[in-house]
């Protein structure tokens, strides 16, 4: 690991090699886009069944709109028999166009922002090869993030400094707790979105049966799809969470120089 | 505080994205972009299009109970009703363009005249729904083989009766290899019946390959070409607003 002194209290790591930094903004945007594109593709058809084939009228999620019995336009989030009035984000929410509409995921979520599956399929296929590409070229890198023994044995540690996130300490070394976080979205939570919407492709599907039968079924890969990319938006929240608390600047840095700063001896 | 830096943390986070969308959207509308964007569609034919493998078959226990429709509305011509009302006596599937013996093909002489194919098969919408149905037929290369398709023809299109509401008629077409697919069929029976009128009776061309808009209803004429473009578009109706010509993923 490269390391310049500034002074007796401060050191600069050289901590992201530029093929990580440019990978890791890449798909940043990627992600972004493939998230908002996936919105307007669901809106096509807001609802997920947990089979092979649709089960039209037995959804696991669904999103839709009705009205009240005195003409009131409702927007709701149905899962499994709980159903939540989200009216004006979810269900029915604007359209783009400064109007309302009955559409699943609002205008400013989407991509693009009227309603257009076939705009919206080419964005999602365009930066889905994106991300590939990025995964690809990330590769090498993404074994530093196996886990340890030694990162196993400092996990709880690790955790109890988690407790007060504004606390954690800017070290040269990613935490155990972090490493473990970035493994499972790229070891983990990565693959299965990837690997469940290539389960979705009749073409896909024709050259590998098994590939939609991992995840039980055409329909049910749209589960694990939509599940995925959940986790991935949660990721995203913490992610800006820790990288405000834990130093902006400094962090933004190293993403941007691959120059880290650290207090203290190492 | 708390309570009030959380809608307001919201606020943010929504009008972030919203200019998101918004410079998305306007990109799209640039033409550079458009291309840029549908440039994967080649590559994807590219990959996926190598060989021909097999769509998954299904067991009759797996038919789904209704066979979901969507699309237009049934042809609304007067010739069209009078074909449901006599049964299709009159009625003849076309094929011309590129082929030495062109020729026209009643339902009966389909029926009884050709091998009959059946596949129980999935059907992909682009929206994103499935079912489960039993197509028969004549294979595609069946037909193509007994007009016998000249050297040099690239494309087969397919004409179809039923329109937007505008009068723009639907269409569709595949390449040779597509056409040639152990698995493409003309259908005539769906789950062992005639092929419904909302399902695209009488003949249905069946690709399940592909995403469902590839299989085109109520197909009247069959096309052999060189190319497609000019008064052929993009080679399909939904391909004309942006869908892709390549329907596998």
């Amino acid at each position: 690991m490269r390391i310049h002194h500034m002074n007796a209290n401060v050191k600069r790591v050289y901590r992201h090699p530029l093929a990580v930094r440019l990978t890791h903004w890449v798909a940043a945007l990627a992600l972004g886009v493939l998230a908002m594109s996936g919105m307007q593709i669901f809106n096509a058809h807001p609802a997920l069944y947990a089979s092979d084939a649709s089960t039209f009228g037995h959804s696991v999620l669904s999103i839709g709109a009705d009205e009240t019995p005195d003409g009131q336009p409702v927007g709701y989030l149905k899962i499994g028999g709980l159903r939540v009035k989200t009216t004006g984000v979810l269900g029915y929410g604007p359209d783009g166009m400064g109007g309302f509409e009955a559409r699943a995921f609002p205008s400013w979520a989407t991509i693009p922002a009227y309603r257009s599956l076939a705009d919206g399929r080419r964005w999602h296929i365009f930066f889905a090869w994106v991300l590939v590409i990025c995964a690809v070229i990330y590769a090498a890198w993404a074994f530093a993030l196996w886990p340890n023994r030694k990162d196993l044995r400092e996990l709880p540690k690790a955790a109890r400094t988690h407790l007060i996130p504004w606390r954690v300490p800017a070290t040269a070394e990613l935490n155990p707790l972090q490493k473990l976080t970035y493994f499972g979205i790229v070891f983990v939570v990565a693959p299965v979105v990837v690997l469940s919407g290539l389960a979705l492709s009749p073409a896909i599907d024709a050259h590998a049966h098994w590939l939609p039968q991992l995840f039980g079924g055409r329909q049910f890969a749209r589960i694990w799809h939509f599940a995925g990319m959940i986790a991935l938006i949660a990721f995203f929240v913490v992610h800006l969470l820790m990288v405000t608390m834990t130093g902006l600047v400094n962090n933004l840095r190293s993403m941007i120089t691959g120059w880290f700063r650290v207090k203290g001896a190492i | 505080m708390k309570l009030r830096r959380r809608p307001f943390l919201g606020l943010i986070a929504a009008a972030s994205l919203s200019g998101c969308a918004r410079i998305a959207t306007s990109l799209t509308q640039n033409q550079h972009v458009r291309a840029l964007l549908e440039a994967p569609e080649r590559l994807n034919l590219a990959i996926l299009g190598a060989g021909q493998p097999l769509a998954q078959e299904y067991a009759e226990g797996d038919i789904s109970p209704t066979f979901r429709h969507n699309g237009f509305d049934p042809p609304s011509s007067e010739q069209y009703q009078r074909w449901v009302r006599d049964d299709w006596h009159g009625f003849a599937l076309r094929i011309d363009g590129m082929v030495e013996r062109p020729a026209s093909f009643d339902l009966p002489t389909l029926r009884n005249k050709f091998v009959r194919r059946s596949q129980i098969t999935r059907h992909d919408c682009v929206e994103g729904w499935s079912v489960i149905g039993k197509w028969s037929g004549v294979l595609l290369a069946d037909l193509l083989a007994a007009a016998k398709v000249k050297p040099l023809a690239q494309y087969v299109v397919f004409h179809c009766m039923d329109d937007d509401g505008t009068g723009n008629l639907y269409y569709e077409s595949l390449d040779m290899r597509q056409a040639a697919h152990p698995q493409t069929l003309m259908a005539y029976d769906l789950n062992d019946r005639p092929v419904p009128v909302q399902n695209g009776a009488p003949l249905r061309l069946k690709v399940p390959t592909q995403l469902g808009y590839k299989s085109a209803k109520h197909v009247q004429r069959i096309e052999v070409v060189a190319s497609l473009g000019g008064p052929l578009g993009r080679g399909g109706y939904w391909e004309d607003q942006g869908y892709e010509w390549y329907a596998g993923i």
